[in-house]
């Protein structure tokens, strides 16, 4: 949700660049000119894009939406309950970054991201909710901060991935997903973070956190199977609905 | 449903959750910036101990809380010590677990509703940019009420395939849950809808 927020300042001030521009510039010789000059005339245009703008989020996130977001980050907090089935084979692994590939390989990337922002709230707000029932604020200044927040971005980065070019979901574009997102995009902002923070070299940090690479690769092998069984069991799960 | 916090009466549970949110915040990041040196290690232990002490949480919690930190004091310390000098792995350690006890000072003194009413107010300048604030806080909430729906959920599912004499693996537990999870989310929807949530 404050993820939400930051895009639309930046695309306004762009907009307001690009109409400054314009008006320093006095032959433009793009097609767009009526685009750029209607809007100039009417003073109070200020409020208007911002109307539409929270228009647009409002029919985005409706309450299917807001059920499945919530519903899933609650989904996240099951998956970090010290459980039986998070034990595979003899090595206790939790189970919860296996909920970050599900939430983008199922809900998209939206709904997907907008989820592990609701489960990290909810922990920032002092639920005990992550893996070994570890919670709080403190979770955020920690060397593993950067991997709490690279959830956001590779839930979104798979589901970006896994539902481009519409609803088919195929094994090679979940594998490629579920492993770029999942894995890659959480390392790349993890480990950055963890050095900055325990002020460790970087190739050390990296090395170190490689521990955990055969686990999240066993993880995103779960994931692909596990969202290539749901679309047949329950296929109501992927089915956006009619957007206007 | 269980929580991180602690109940008590001290002047520092009574503070307003924004403002202490806020000045926990700076501590921690001025903590943060500390230099990797002894002295750096010191002055943060001190800081922990004097936050503890004046916030009358008490220095048993600390001790808790100091506990509760241990892997991350063991793996940070652990490989720092075997490729960094001396010096730097202590330092480094002390000020990571400085910061994340300190801030936990947070929400072992805060109810999580005072913090997610907090949120929300912090989230009104906001409004601007579309983001609605009371649809925020009906997430947070729907969420908090669902994760005892689906542990129960879970619980079933276990219980079903236990009683089948199924293997229990982390795939063959997760694909039921899912879908009985899933589906109590469109349940949900519909009746959010029902409610004039749209």
């Amino acid at each position: 949700m404050t993820e939400q927020g930051a895009p639309t300042p930046d695309t306004q001030a762009t907009a307001a660049g690009e109409t400054a521009s314009a008006a320093a510039a006095p032959t433009p010789p793009r097609p767009a000119p009526p685009r750029t000059t209607a809007p100039r005339t009417t003073p109070p245009r200020t409020t208007a894009p911002r109307t539409t703008t929270s228009a647009a989020n409002r029919s985005r996130v409706d309450a299917t939406d807001i059920a499945r977001i919530a519903v899933f980050a609650a989904i996240m907090a099951v998956l970090g309950l010290p459980a039986g089935f998070a034990v595979f084979g003899s090595v206790p692994i939790t189970a919860q970054t296996l909920g970050v590939m599900l939430a983008g390989a199922i809900l998209g990337a939206w709904r997907g991201a907008l989820s592990m922002i609701v489960f990290l709230v909810l922990v920032a707000l002092g639920l005990p909710l992550l893996a070994g029932g570890r919670g709080g604020i403190g979770q955020f200044v920690g060397p593993s901060a950067g991997y709490l927040f690279g959830w956001i971005i590779g839930a979104f980065v798979i589901g970006v991935i896994v539902h481009a070019g519409g609803r088919k979901l195929t094994w090679l574009r979940t594998s490629v997903g579920v492993v770029v997102g999942g894995i890659a995009v959480v390392y790349a902002i993890g480990i950055p973070v963890q050095a900055l923070v325990t002020r460790a070299p970087l190739g050390l940090t990296t090395l170190q956190s490689l521990v955990f690479l055969p686990g999240d690769l066993i993880k995103a092998v779960i994931t692909v199977l596990i969202t290539m069984t749901l679309v047949r069991a329950y296929p109501r799960a992927f089915r956006s609905r009619a957007r206007a | 449903m269980l929580t991180l916090y602690r109940p008590g009466t001290s002047w520092f549970y009574r503070a307003p959750a924004g403002p202490k949110a806020f000045v926990l915040l700076l501590v921690v990041l001025a903590v943060s910036l500390l230099p990797s040196t002894y002295l750096s290690a010191a002055i943060a232990g001190a800081v922990t101990v004097l936050a503890y002490i004046v916030s009358r949480v008490g220095v048993a919690e600390l001790g808790h809380q100091v506990v509760a930190t241990r892997w991350i004091i063991v793996i940070t310390f652990g490989f720092q010590v075997l490729f960094l000098p001396m010096e730097s792995a202590i330092a480094n350690t002390a000020r990571v677990v400085a910061a994340i006890v300190i801030a936990a000072l947070l929400v072992l003194t805060t109810r999580v509703g005072d913090l997610l009413d907090a949120f929300e107010r912090g989230l009104r300048p906001f409004t601007r940019f579309g983001l609605d604030p009371a649809r925020v806080a009906l997430v947070l909430a729907v969420a908090i009420t669902t994760i005892p729906v689906l542990t129960r959920l879970a619980v079933g599912v276990r219980e079903a395939q236990r009683a089948r004499g199924a293997r229990a693996g982390l795939r063959s537990f997760v694909i039921p849950f899912l879908v009985v999870s899933l589906k109590h989310a469109d349940e949900l929807g519909d009746a959010l809808t029902a409610r004039g949530v749209s």
